[in-house]
């Protein structure tokens, strides 16, 4: 696998933000004032041409070269996370602080470590890419504000994240223990973990060790749930949202998502279930009860909460537990046998777009109404914002029926294709594996039983911006920009619910090109002839 | 597979046995003449003057960051001054990537440690600005 000069002109797009954000840093060294949201606005726009010289994610082929991978999910999600930069930009661009530029910088290096997880192909290079994001959030949460709670935010987020990848880490060392290379989907001649997993041989000296996979799978869940802040790694995401900035919340709540959905999809998905390890429920069994988990207590934990970014935090976990969904969905599709997903994959990258526009909009109003001295933090402030910030209220509406799952809005398409796709599994094998059809309708059931209880809290936003007399008014001075970000975002989501299919329609192209197979490393059918394709290279001797 | 781990086993078992062997003979046959200056603590052959639990100054983690940064520069410049001459360094990857048709030449690996060392100067450049070399 070399990184060919192919390779660097596939990455262009990050090349360009890695460049705006040495020229920040430089810009905030030496001269303050506008000049940095210029070039930061220059930056994002530049990323985007080079991004969109790669063609439209609707009609992208599987690209391979080097360690990354071009298909229409890492284009889909390259796009999200440059949209997300642009929007967090505009939420942090009234900083009137002297390290203004320094936000806007680690920010972009943010984003720029979310575009390579996207799509890494490479165990190494998806783990540089996870760090790139959390590496600068660390330094994000100390710039946001200087008092105590934020110090022991960034101290909690520090120290747990550093838990996550060591956790995530040993995962990978299974990964290629087992398996013998870091590279995730092999081409051609060269043989990638999924090939090693799909052709493997039990006649071999290392076939006891796949037997390991398994743990591989527990660190791995651990690793990325920590991302998707899933339960039981859930603990640390009220605290940290609570300690910092609606801006820097924002940033939490959704790259860190784009970059487990991203993970568990590259990795997760196609290494483990597609073997025929001991147990072959294990694999969807674990997301499956972490999804019920993470949502539970997201959905119920809500339900109390008094400062809107602890509440939005849980509501943060909670849907981290309905993006478990897909993963268990597709798991279950794929360790069955089949080489297909059954839209679990395409269901969670739609679900991750429509999570991801409703959430940076609804902290993006909120910086805009809070300003850089003090933040909006409990509900209670809120009241009567509808009389007073008419605007900002009608947006933050749309965003929380959106976050309810109200139909003409995207968040309704989002739970329907996740839902959809458990009970479509479910009925598939009624009669083939009962025990499963069970496992998958029981778990649509307490989906939607989350989804109404989800609602009492997004409605009781609503209830106190629109129903509530006002106390003392928001002083709405986080910039005008800011409030322009989540119009922009608001607007998305109402595009996005008017026509779903055209995007429903990608999620499941991706999700196709996702787990399809390079016709030069295709499986022998399954049950017959297995291990007649490329031979694996035994650990021992391997070099 | 149980004999391809016997050695590595059979190594951590030495290990074991060693790292515990040394540790029971010095104490079973050796001399313990405590003194006070013996039960001082240890700080490079200074005396120690106050109590560890005492607030330093902040610039010292600056210049040690500092450090750490360039430190790691020469970890990665070390490897590749050595490839660049060896017999299996950059020309035979280079030879090999050339054989499968990819492109790869000793320009690219050059570029690439470049944009590294110039990213490192930027770092440096930034710091210098931000007075962490300045000792106030």
């Amino acid at each position: 696998m070399f990184v060919e000069s192919k390779t660097i002109s596939l990455l262009a797009p990050e090349i360009i933000l890695m460049l705006g954000a040495t020229v920040l840093f430089l810009l905030g060294a030496f001269r303050a004032g506008r000049a940095q949201l210029v070039a930061t606005l220059i930056a994002y726009a530049g990323a985007a041409v080079a991004l969109a010289c790669y063609g439209s994610p609707w009609n992208t082929e599987s690209t391979l070269s080097g360690p990354l991978v071009i298909d229409p999910m890492s284009l889909g999600l390259r796009w999200i996370a440059l949209l997300a930069g642009f929007i967090f930009t505009l939420a942090g661009s009234r900083r009137d602080v002297e390290l203004a530029a320094e936000f806007q910088g680690t920010l972009m290096l943010v984003i720029c470590g979310a575009m390579l997880t996207a799509s890494a192909n490479e165990l190494v290079l998806l783990f540089l890419g996870l760090e790139l994001i959390s590496i600068p959030t660390y330094v994000l949460l100390f710039l946001g504000r200087r008092d105590r709670a934020s110090a022991e935010a960034t101290m909690k987020y520090f120290y747990l994240s550093l838990l996550a990848s060591a956790l995530l880490l040993y995962g990978f060392a299974f990964l290629y223990g087992i398996s013998g290379t870091t590279v995730i989907v092999g081409s051609g001649k060269v043989q990638g973990i999924r090939e090693a997993f799909l052709n493997q041989d039990s006649t071999a000296l290392t076939s006891s060790l796949f037997k390991l996979s398994p743990i591989a799978l527990v660190l791995i869940t651990a690793g990325f749930g920590f991302k998707l802040a899933a339960a039981p790694f859930q603990f640390y995401a009220p605290d940290v949202y609570q300690g910092t900035t609606n801006a820097n919340t924002g940033v939490l709540a959704v790259i860190p998502k784009l970059a487990g959905v991203a993970g568990f999809l590259r990795l997760a998905l196609l290494v483990i279930p597609g073997t025929a390890v001991a147990d072959k429920a294990f694999a969807w069994q674990l997301p499956l009860i972490l999804a019920v988990l993470t949502m539970t207590i997201g959905n119920v934990c809500a339900l109390w909460q008094k400062d809107i970014r602890r509440l939005l935090a849980y509501s943060s976990i909670a849907h981290g537990g309905y993006l478990l969904i897909g993963l268990a969905v597709g798991a279950a599709s794929m360790s069955s046998g089949s080489h297909q997903a059954a839209g679990g994959a395409g269901g969670m990258l739609f679900y991750v777009l429509v999570y991801a526009l409703a959430t940076m909009g609804s902290l993006c109003t909120l910086a805009y109404l809070g300003s850089p001295r003090r933040e909006l933090s409990g509900v209670e402030e809120l009241a009567g914002l509808a009389r007073s910030q008419p605007l900002a209220a009608a947006t933050l509406a749309i965003f929380m029926f959106s976050l309810t799952g109200i139909p003409p809005l995207a968040g309704f398409w989002g739970k329907l294709t996740l839902f959809g796709s458990a009970i479509q599994l479910s009925a598939a094998n009624q009669t083939s594996n009962t025990s499963l059809s069970l496992w998958f309708v029981g778990l649509a059931i307490v989906a939607a039983l989350n989804a109404a209880i989800g609602a009492a809290y997004y409605l009781r936003i609503i209830g106190v911006m629109y129903f509530q007399s006002p106390g003392s008014p928001a002083p709405a001075a986080g910039g005008r920009l800011a409030l322009v970000g989540g119009v922009f975002c608001a607007l998305l989501v109402i595009g996005s619910g008017m026509f779903p299919a055209q995007i429903v329609g990608l999620s499941l192209r991706a999700e196709h090109k996702l787990v399809e197979h390079a016709p030069s490393v295709s499986p022998p059918p399954l049950g017959e002839g297995r291990g007649e394709g490329l031979p694996i290279t035994p650990l021992v001797t391997a070099r | 597979m149980a004999d391809s781990l016997l050695p590595i086993l059979l190594f951590a078992a030495c290990a074991l046995a060693l790292a515990l062997g040394m540790l029971g003979v010095a104490s079973l046959f050796g001399p313990k003449r405590q003194t006070a200056v013996k039960q001082m603590a240890y700080e490079s052959g200074m005396d120690p003057i106050h109590d560890a639990h005492r607030k330093f100054d902040v610039r010292f983690h600056l210049v040690a960051i500092a450090f750490l940064l360039f430190d790691v520069e020469l970890l990665f410049l070390y490897p590749w001054a050595v490839a660049g001459n060896a017999t299996a360094g950059i020309d035979a990857a280079v030879a090999q990537a050339t054989e499968l048709g990819i492109g790869y030449s000793r320009g690219l690996v050059f570029i690439e440690v470049m944009v590294f060392v110039g990213l490192l100067a930027v770092g440096l450049v930034y710091a210098w600005k931000k007075g962490v070399f300045k000792w106030r």
